[in-house]
């Protein structure tokens, strides 16, 4: 499982899939002030993104995979 | 940004005559295939080119323009010369849109719109023919603007590479197809930049579709194209990569002191104590002092040791610190121009502003009239007890710096010359449109463009060769049909000719057109009051056609549109003469016409003939004067026109400088009773100015004169000579 | 006028900074790198040195320290490389060097910078 679900915060580690963004899209309405921890994460599809993005749920850790942080980076400023 | 701009712009001119060229080529030989290639190249380049900037209007119309050309290469569109004048007027509209963006423009306003209008009207022409079925429009590509930060990303990589910039749009739906663009985009080869550009206008989370694609992606890479191409082969149509031209190096900006001095007031405030700081600080110190001294601060010059060595022993930078301050001040404002610009001396660029090389040869100039006291010198010398060695030594010494005054004036003169292919490069498309509009048909031949002269001649030339390019069309080329009938080739022949001859330059237009009637242009100048009747009689045909040059004379019975109403030749005469040209018209009814004119080839310095008349003495430009002569008072003779003599068995008319300048007294003799003659070339005709002496010849530099003298006509200018008198410049000719 | 330095281990970059800086009239002297640069600043004292960053034996910023350290009269220095890191400006001034340049360098750059950092022309 790519994305691992805690209390008020999903931590993605290596390739998060396509599919993953439906189930990651409805974690997040499901309650606000919900955190996103992308440290362990490899690849992230666009669509995950796209809900990161549009949901505004702040991100508490960029990759530590270097080229997917400096694409991210620029978007997911992390906070908190 | 504004490097690659100005390269955009240059390139684009060059493109534009490139088409130009083209297409009249073209129109000539439609089967020529080197010609359709190179023109193909040009405007496929110039889309390119222009799809780096956003500049969409232009795009849209050169993106027509090329899918036009590929329908006529490809064969199913016929290459005619309604055709050409469209793309011709592509061109136009192109260059006019490149002059709007050089202003600080962008594409957009009515030239815009007018590209987009004639866009479309020329995929109207491609519109598929009944017989050629189904062709597809190849779609309008939008125009790409590099992002600055691509922009920078490239500036950092350097320039070794060549670099592709690659946007990827991928469809909304291109999840359900498998794709991962942002996969795509991280394994894509060569990449050295890359990011993803979302929308900011997301919907509320919970209607979000997040499989509907709404991110595009960006990257810059080293890859070639075809590595790209296949990389991206299965989304080429949501794909644009263009080539990113070499980066502008970094802080190309030219050095100046503000920089400079910031940079060292920077090093005083670092932090850091290593061991090497007192060493940084002294040269520092160094840098500050050598300023110091360019701004003539030499007060300050010697205290910075001081408070360099100060600031190392207390580590208090403040004083250093005013001082940096102070000479930044003493910078800023600038107040002698002078001393602002010696930074800017040392720079030795390809492109040299003219005004620098004005200010060169004006000093030069100068010099060669400080050279010419020197002779003065060694008579006033040779007058001395024992003098004449040093007289023999000035003059050594004059020969010597005549020689190097004399290089140094032709190397600066060289930088100013100019091919007149600057100004011949326009008429191949002017006869052309002139001759569509008029229905003639014309061949244009150009020789010896290569041929240079000073600049400023080049430049004024343009407008009166213009103009009679415009009259030999207008005038002097018959139709296709008036030129059959008078048993000529249907296509008249026009013919432009520049050649060197000495330190002249010669150029001559040529149409084998229906020539010029001489009792044609006796009778219009009789008409016009121009001339008294038995004055008209009594000219040659070969002077009477030189009547046109007068002012308010036109050929034409109605005043055409094309030659410009109210401008005659007298207006090309005019400019030709204050370029101190000749200009000369030979035709007879049915032979053609020829306009021939000479002029110097630089106009900065004259070499003039000295003379004296009424006590007073008068320069001459020497490059109209053919001989001097002592005639003895018997040679003349009498005629009704006035006093001549014959030279060579041609009749040369004489006129006393006197009498032309308003003075009574006569020209005077010398001993052996002889009158002094400068004989003149005056266009194809000799006449004969009497004088009282001649003297020496010399290089002035003419100044313009001012006031009340600049109105009178038989003067050109002043110049100051060796000894300090001021002499006047005679304009021979305005004498008769 | 002292000579510039040119220290610079590819010859034809001397070759190229030696043309441009005799034909405005500059006397020059040039090394290869930084240790006989630094034997050739304290031999004879130079108006100017034009440094290169990565040489062999000795870089640029090493040599410039070395320099800095002496207890001689101390020129202006240039610095003009490729690097384009981070700061690579101030890396320069903390060295040592009183101006940096981005290589390749054009000529009119080149000269204006030096006639700056020498007070004039040559």
């Amino acid at each position: 499982m790519p994305i691992r679900f805690l209390k008020r915060k999903a931590v993605c580690t290596e390739g998060v899939d396509v599919e993953a963004a439906e189930t990651l899209h409805g974690w997040l309405l499901e309650a606000p002030g919900r955190s996103v921890d992308l440290a362990g994460c490899t690849h992230l599809h666009p669509a995950n993104l796209q809900v990161l993005l549009a949901s505004g749920a702040p991100v508490t850790a960029l990759p530590a995979d270097a080229d997917l942080a400096a694409w991210l980076s620029p978007l997911l400023a992390p906070k908190g | 940004m504004s490097r690659l701009l100005d390269q955009f712009l240059a390139e684009a001119r060059e493109l534009l005559q490139g088409i130009a060229t083209g297409l009249m080529q073209l129109e000539r030989a439609p089967g020529d295939g080197d010609a359709m290639n190179a023109l193909f190249r040009c405007v496929h380049t110039l889309k390119g080119n222009s799809g780096l900037f956003d500049f969409p209007e232009m795009m849209r119309l050169l993106h027509a323009a090329e899918d036009l050309m590929d329908a006529v290469r490809g064969g199913s569109l016929a290459f005619t010369p309604a055709l050409a004048d469209r793309l011709l007027g592509a061109a136009d509209l192109v260059s006019a849109l490149c002059d709007q963006v050089e202003r600080g423009g962008d594409t957009r306003g009515p030239q815009g719109e007018a590209a987009v209008a004639l866009a479309t009207s020329l995929r109207a022409l491609l519109a598929p023919s009944p017989e050629e079925g189904t062709r597809p429009l190849a779609a309008v590509q939008p125009a790409i603007d590099l992002p600055e930060a691509a922009l920078a990303a490239a500036r950092v990589h350097g320039g070794g590479e060549a670099l592709h910039f690659l946007r990827y749009t991928p469809a909304a739906d291109c999840y359900f197809s498998g794709d991962d663009p942002l996969h795509a985009v991280r394994q894509a080869p060569g990449r050295i930049w890359g990011r993803i550009v979302a929308p900011t206008d997301w919907p509320p989370l919970a209607e979000l579709d997040a499989y509907a694609n709404r991110l595009g992606f960006e990257l810059l890479s080293t890859a070639p194209r075809e590595a790209l191409d296949r990389h991206f082969r299965y989304v080429a149509d949501q794909v644009t990569i263009v080539p990113v031209p070499p980066p502008a190096p970094q802080a190309d900006a030219v050095p100046d002191l503000p920089a400079l001095l910031a940079t060292q007031r920077a090093t005083l405030l670092e932090a850091d104590r290593p061991d090497w700081h007192p060493g940084r600080v002294r040269a520092v110190v160094a840098v500050l002092v050598n300023t110091a001294r360019q701004l003539g601060r030499t007060a300050l010059a010697e205290q910075l040791p001081a408070l360099g060595e100060a600031f190392l022993r207390d580590d208090d930078v403040a004083p250093l610190l005013a001082a940096v301050d102070a000479l930044a001040a003493h910078q800023a404002p600038t107040p002698e121009p002078a001393r602002a610009e010696e930074p800017a001396a040392a720079r030795s660029s390809l492109r040299v502003d003219q005004a620098r090389i004005d200010r060169l040869l004006n000093l030069v100039g100068e010099m060669a009239v400080a050279r010419n006291a020197l002779p003065y010198l060694a008579r006033h010398a040779a007058r001395l007890d024992g003098g004449r060695e040093l007289e023999r030594e000035i003059k050594a010494q004059h020969a010597a710096i005549s020689r190097i005054t004399d290089e140094l004036q032709a190397a600066i003169m060289q930088i100013r010359m100019m091919p007149v292919a600057l100004v011949f490069e326009r008429f191949p498309r002017l006869v052309r449109d002139l001759a569509r509009k008029l229905g003639k048909q014309v061949d244009l031949v150009l020789e010896g463009e290569e041929t240079e002269a000073d600049k400023n001649i080049v430049e004024s030339l343009s407008d009166p060769l213009v103009h009679m390019v415009r009259n030999s069309l207008d005038h002097g080329l018959e139709t296709p049909e008036e030129r059959r009938a008078a048993g000529k080739s249907e296509t008249g022949r026009l013919l432009i000719r520049a050649g060197q001859e000495g330190d002249r330059i010669r150029i001559e237009i040529r149409d084998d057109g229906r020539g010029i009637d001489p009792a044609r242009i006796r009778a219009r100048a009789v008409e016009r009051g121009l001339i008294a009747a038995e004055a008209a009689a009594q000219l040659s045909d070969r002077e009477a056609v030189q009547l046109v040059f007068l002012p308010g004379f036109s050929t034409a019975a109605a005043i055409s549109d094309l030659s410009g109403r109210g401008v005659g030749m007298d207006v090309v005469r005019t400019a030709v003469e204050r370029l101190h040209g000749d200009i000369a018209l030979e035709g007879s009814p049915g032979q053609g016409t020829s306009v021939r004119i000479v002029l110097p080839l630089s106009v900065a310095v004259t070499r003039v003939l000295v003379i004296e008349s009424d006590g007073q003495r008068f320069a001459l430009p020497i490059d109209g004067v053919v001989e001097t002569l002592r005639v003895p008072e018997a040679d003349i003779q009498g005629m009704a026109n006035g006093r001549v003599i014959v030279r060579r068995g041609r009749i040369v008319p004489l006129r006393a400088l006197n009498a032309a300048l308003g003075v009574a007294a006569e020209p005077r003799r010398n001993s052996a009773g002889e009158l002094a003659i400068l004989v003149l070339q005056r266009g194809d005709e000799q006449v004969g100015l009497i004088v009282d002496d001649f003297r020496e010849t010399l290089d002035i530099i003419q100044k313009p004169l001012a006031g009340v003298l600049a109105g009178i006509d038989a003067y050109s200018g002043s110049t100051l000579m060796g000894d300090g008198g001021v002499v006047m410049v005679l304009n021979p000719r305005r004498l008769w | 006028m002292n000579p510039v330095l040119i220290v610079d281990d590819a010859a034809v970059i001397r070759t190229y900074y030696r043309t441009i800086l005799t034909a405005a009239g500059y006397p020059v002297a040039e090394v290869g790198d930084g240790v006989d640069a630094l034997e050739a600043a304290l031999q004879q004292p130079c108006s100017l040195c034009i440094v290169d960053v990565n040489m062999p034996r000795l870089d640029g910023f090493a040599f410039l320290e070395a320099l800095r350290r002496e207890p001689v009269d101390q020129p202006p220095a240039l610095v003009i490389t490729t690097d384009r890191g981070d700061d690579i400006a101030g890396r320069c001034r903390r060295s040592g060097a009183n101006a940096y340049l981005p290589k390749p360098v054009r000529p009119e750059t080149l000269l204006a910078q030096v006639a700056l950092l020498t007070g004039g022309r040559a």
